[in-house]
Formats: C-alpha cells, structure tokens, sequence
C-alpha cells in the first residue's frame, strides 16, 4: 500500500523558510511538557503516500484540525505515490550534509523502513518520551518487527493490516478460498485472474503467497535469508506461476502494471477476482459505487499475510518537537478509535484498547463494519507473518527475471 | 535594457536557467551514475550491469519503437492537415481551433482518455459488446497494455498531429504563397509545386518539429507507465523503477538508464539535422 507508482511535484517547495534543524539529543533531555513548549506554534511536515482520499481527509482535516488546535502546530502532508520518493529525499539531503531537512514523518514500512535503518536515516530513541506510547504493546512481534526487521524505537506504529481477497456473490459465488484452489480455479477459469506485476506492492505480496504456499507455511520461511532455502523454493514458485500464465488475463503475456489497475479491471468485470492488502477499500469502493453492492472481502484457509504500518521521523527532520507531539497525538486512544471508524478509514489499530479510557473502549466495542469488509477477526484467525525485507526483495527480482520477462 | 547590450548579455539569464537547472540536473545524473553508493568513489558498475542486461536492451528497443511510429505518424498526418487547413473555407477558424484544442490537454489525461476509449473494457468495446459484436471484454482486441504498444502510439499521434500542424501552418505563412506561385507560372502542376517547391521548403520546420515530438515520445514516463505492459517496459519506466527500489544500490542504475535515454536521443536527433546538412 505504501509503494505506488506515479510522479511527485512540488515537494521541494516546502524546503523553502526553514529554521535549523532541532537537536535530537537535546529534545530528548526534556520532559514532555518542555517539548510541546518547544513544538507550540511550528509546522510539521508529513510525506505520505495519498492515493486514498478518505485517508487524506483524516490526516489533513482530522489530526490536523487537532494538532491546530490544542498545540497551534501546523500539519502539511505532503502527497508521494511512493514512499520511495520520500526516503530518496532524505537520503540526499543527509548525502549533501543537509542540517535541516524538509521531511519531518513519513508513513513507511518493510524494505523502506529497512533502507532508512540501514542507512542511519531514521531518528531512533525517542518512543519512551511518547506518553501514548504506554496504550501500544511493543512486546508483541507483530509491532516490534517490520517486516522482519527489528523496530528499535526507531518508528512508532499506526495501523495493522491484512492480506484479503475479493469477489462478486452475485458473480462468483463460490470463490477460491486456499492457494491451491486459487491455482487450480485459475487454471479453470481461463482470462478470469490475474495479479499485478511486481514491483507493484500489492503484486508482490500475492506473489509471496505463493511461495509461502509452495514452501510449505510461513513457518519455513522465518528468519534471516537463507540462499539455499529460497532457491529450492523459488524454483517450484516460478515452474507454478509459469504453469498459470497460459490461464491468466491475455494469456499472461502481460500483466496489469498497478493494484490501481486490477480494481478498475475487477470494477468491470475483466477478471472476478480483486485483492487487497487494506480490505477496508473494499468497503470504501463500494459506497463510492466502483464495486458492486454484491462485492465482499474474505481472507483465505491457509492465510494471509500482515503487516504493521509506522511512522518514521528523518535524522534531520527540521521540526523534531513537533513531529513528536504528532506522534503522540496518532497514538491517542481517540485519533486511533476514529481511525477505525469505516466511514472514516476503517483501518485496525496499533493500541491495546483496554489500555484506553473507558470511552475509548465503548467506542472499540461499539464499532460497526461495512458488510463488504471482512472482520479483523475472522481475518485474523490465519494471519501470516510478513518474510524479512531480504527475503522479499529476492521475491520480487526472482519473479520479474523467471515470470515476468 | 533587453536588446541593446551584447547579444552574450541579453541571453545570459535565460542560458542561466538552462545551465543550472537543464545542465545542473544533466551533470548530477551523470555523476550519479558513476557514484559508487554512500561511501563515495567512482565506478563503472551500474553501467556495466545496466548495458549487460538483456531487459534493458528490450526495453531500448520498445522506446525506440515508440518514438519512431509516434514521430512517423504525427509527423505525416500533421503535414497534410497543415496543408488541408492552410486554404481559406467557410469555417476554417473553428476548424483550426478542433484542430489546436487538444494542445492544452496534459498528456496524463489524453493517456486516461484513450484507456476509457480502447481498454477492452472502454468505451469502444463497451459498444461493440452492447451490438453484440463480441460477448466479453476479453474478445474485443488488446489496444492498450498490447505488445506493440499500440495504446502509446494513438496518444502520441492525438498529442502531436496539432503541435506539428501548427508549426508548418506558421513555417507556410511566413513562406507565402510566392515561391508555389512562382512555380505554377513556369508550368508546375499543382501537386509538383508542392512536391518540389513547398515540401522542400518545410523540411526544416518538420525535422525540427519532429525532433521534438521524438524526444519527448522516448523519454516521457507517464504515458507508457499508464497505457504499457508490464514486460518489457518502456526504457523511462524502467529507470523510474530503479530510482524507487527500496535498495540504494539500484540508484546508480536508475541514473545510467536516464543517461542512456539522453544519450540516445540526443545522438538520433543529431542524425537526423546532419542527413538534413548533407
């Protein structure tokens, strides 16, 4: 969800009017109510990924109504089509020795969020600071590993996802619901199926069902890469993929280029059935009137992949207090609660809810779903774990050199 | 002021911007792609690896493709509409204007309306479907996202037909009618005063015009990435999915695939002005 092909304009123009960069270590020596003095009355600049307008309301109208109101802080977002565009940005900043950089949050995961580890492009330690940081159970590996890679205090969660599929009832009734009848139902179905092009976010992620499937469970495949295990794996994924190109959409001599491009082409009917990593957008279409009244979201026997999504603050991040204040304004029993809301977004929360104020809880409690989306429950029954950045990075180029050519 | 200095004075803030901004941005993608990665130095290795795969040679040859039938084409068409439109009709204004309107359309958006036109399921098949031509979108034939890129090439010719039929239509007013006169008078039909008289003499402006329409036709992303199959990519779809790869190390790539787009373009474009000069 966070990688999405397209062009970014004008973020450089917020560079323009910055203050030196706020020293890390100093706001880290002080209290809470030190740093929201210090952030009261500033800017922050958020870079996230805004192909969702209901999203993009919630960020700008609601957290930024906020975060206007009770810190006179205000909140710019800055709209990427891939978080790529951002941690480039950073990178190049920090290559020129840039003190004071233009990006202050960036809603990020898996191989990004690597990157910017990796290269000491996050600012890590701060968590502790965050008073709503107690309402998240940062013991639970869901939150504490990013697609495999260790949190670190370095990011700070904000919603969990899961992996689902899609499907007409009044078209398909009876859809596939395991890999291997996914397979075999393609394969039945000649023109009907097809699955995004890595390195399409969505496409690969279907992609590493298979082979999560054909590995044997997730449970094969966790841990650090191991060479020898993925090209046994690999081997028998590509020889399956390539068994079902003859079955897919165009004889599978392409592939569409965008998940962007499977929903139009499930909305009018070229292939019966759509996927998602945010099955709340399944609902979100169908009020929107893309999909049919009849669409619905389900998750599969054998699993489906989840991940966490989190905000990250750059190492040079100009507005370091405030960016700070907004974090734990996201973190808030009632900015997650409405979050959940799905005529909002609909997304689950990172908190523990019982660590929230009873109101909070009621609201959990009282949340109604659209019929469309599957429950986070039933979902939630066989979730897999995400495979580590390396692990899917070797995915993505083994299936675009055996697959995709 | 503006004028009455050295002409060197005059131009320089106008060659300023295209220094820094054109050559700026030239010079840093050009030393990106030699940058070895973080640490700093220099190294062959992104070159080495981007000219030694077979992909990118694919995906050369489908840009080439492209830019080649989208230029032919708009090129053609553009100078015989020139020609219909230059002769006064009753309502040759609104015609010209149809003919213009398109120019300020921007090309992402002619890209999203030849997908509703063509896909197989626009509104093309939509109707053939509803006259019972074809009984699925799957029967209508692939014009979008097809191997032979035929969805790119219809927005390219729609785009450019108007922007090369009104650089001729200007080259033949400041022309006249004069130098076509001249020959009708010593006997030429009308067909060899255009031939020989006038064609000749707009050969410059539709070489010039056409090198344009070439390069942006090979190096522009937008159209291709909407309207292009998954494999090969168009060459600038595929360096803007190594400049997005979440590992640091395909930058260097990224940027030699940008290099190599200029480089080529800039080298067929200087083909095409010197077997003019010939």
């Amino acid at each position: 969800m966070l990688r999405m092909m397209a062009g970014v304009g004008g973020a450089l123009m917020l560079t323009a009017g910055l203050a030196q960069a706020q020293d890390g270590n100093a706001l880290l020596g002080m209290s809470w109510d030190e740093i929201v003095e210090t952030a009261r009355g500033g800017e922050v600049n958020v870079f996230m990924w805004g192909g969702a307008d209901n999203i993009n309301a919630y960020v700008s109208d609601y957290v930024g109504g906020l975060l206007e109101e009770d810190y006179d802080i205000a909140l710019n977002r800055v709209p990427l089509t891939d978080t790529a565009e951002a941690v480039n940005i950073v990178l190049g900043e920090v290559e020129a020795g840039a003190a004071a950089g233009a990006v202050d949050m960036i809603w990020i995961n898996g191989e990004n969020f690597r990157t910017m580890k990796q290269a000491d492009l996050a600012w890590c330690g701060y968590v502790d600071k965050l008073p709503n940081a107690a309402l998240v159970n940062f013991d639970n590996p869901a939150i504490a590993n990013d697609f495999g890679t260790p949190v670190d205090g370095c990011e700070v969660p904000w919603s969990r996802v899961q992996f689902a599929f899609a499907h007409d009832t009044a078209r398909t009734p009876e859809p596939p619901r395991a890999i291997p009848e996914l397979l075999a139902w393609a394969a039945a179905n000649p023109g009907r199926f097809t699955y995004p092009a890595p390195p399409d976010f969505t496409g690969a992620a279907f992609v590493r069902h298979v082979f999560t499937h054909v590995a044997g469970g997730a449970d094969a495949l966790v841990g650090p890469f191991d060479q020898a295990k993925f090209d046994e794996v690999a081997e028998r994924t590509w020889d399956i993929l390539n068994e079902l190109e003859p079955h897919l959409w165009r004889e599978g001599r392409t592939y569409p280029t965008s998940i962007t491009q499977l929903q139009q082409m499930f909305a009018n009917q070229e292939v019966d059935l759509f996927f998602t990593y945010d099955p709340a957008e399944v609902g979100t279409a169908v009020v929107n009137g893309i999909f049919p009244e009849t669409a619905r979201s389900y998750g599969l026997s054998d699993g489906t992949l989840a991940n966490t999504n989190y905000m990250v603050i750059p190492v040079n991040a100009a507005n370091k207090a405030a960016a700070l204040v907004l974090q734990n304004l996201l973190l808030s029993g009632e900015a997650q609660l409405e979050k959940a809301q799905p005529e909002i977004w609909g997304a689950a929360t990172v908190i523990e809810p019982d660590r929230a104020s009873e109101k909070v809880q009621a609201g959990f409690a009282a949340l109604e779903r659209h019929p469309s989306v599957v429950s986070i429950e039933e979902l939630g029954q066989a979730a897999l774990p995400e495979l580590q950045a390396d692990w899917t990075s070797a995915i993505e180029d083994g299936w675009i050199a055996n697959v995709g050519n | 002021m503006i004028g009455r200095g050295h002409p060197w004075a005059s131009l320089a803030p106008a060659l300023c911007v295209i220094a820094v901004l054109f050559g700026g941005g030239l010079a840093l993608g050009l030393a990106g792609s030699f940058g070895a990665g973080r640490g700093g130095g220099w190294s062959f290795e992104a070159w080495i690896a981007v000219l030694s795969e077979g992909r990118v040679w694919r995906s050369l040859a489908l840009s080439l493709w492209i830019a080649l039938a989208s230029t032919a084409l708009a090129c053609g068409l553009g100078l015989g509409a020139a020609l219909l439109l230059r002769r006064s009709f009753p309502g040759q204004g609104l015609a010209r204007l149809l003919f213009q309107i398109n120019l300020t359309i921007p090309h992402a958006v002619g890209a999203l309306g030849i997908l509703w036109l063509l896909s197989q399921s626009g509104f093309l098949a939509r109707l053939a479907g509803g006259a019972g031509l074809i009984d699925g979108p799957a029967r209508f034939p692939a014009l979008t996202q097809d191997h032979f890129a035929i969805g790119i090439i219809a927005h390219y010719v729609w785009k450019e037909v108007p922007f090369i039929g009104l650089i001729l239509l200007a080259n033949m007013h400041s022309l006249g009618d004069d130098p076509e006169a001249a020959a009708r008078s010593h006997g030429a039909t009308p067909f060899a005063a255009m031939r020989l008289v006038l064609l000749p003499l707009l050969m410059p402006a539709l070489i010039r015009a056409g090198a344009i329409v070439f390069a942006f036709s090979f190096g522009a992303w937008e159209v291709p990435v909407l309207l292009g199959q998954s494999a090969p990519p168009a060459l600038p779809v595929l360096a803007w999915q190594r400049f997005t790869d979440p590992d640091l190390a395909a930058r260097p790539e990224a940027m030699a695939i940008a290099m190599l787009i200029a480089l080529v373009s800039a080298l067929l474009i200087r083909a095409a002005f010197a077997g003019r000069g010939r």
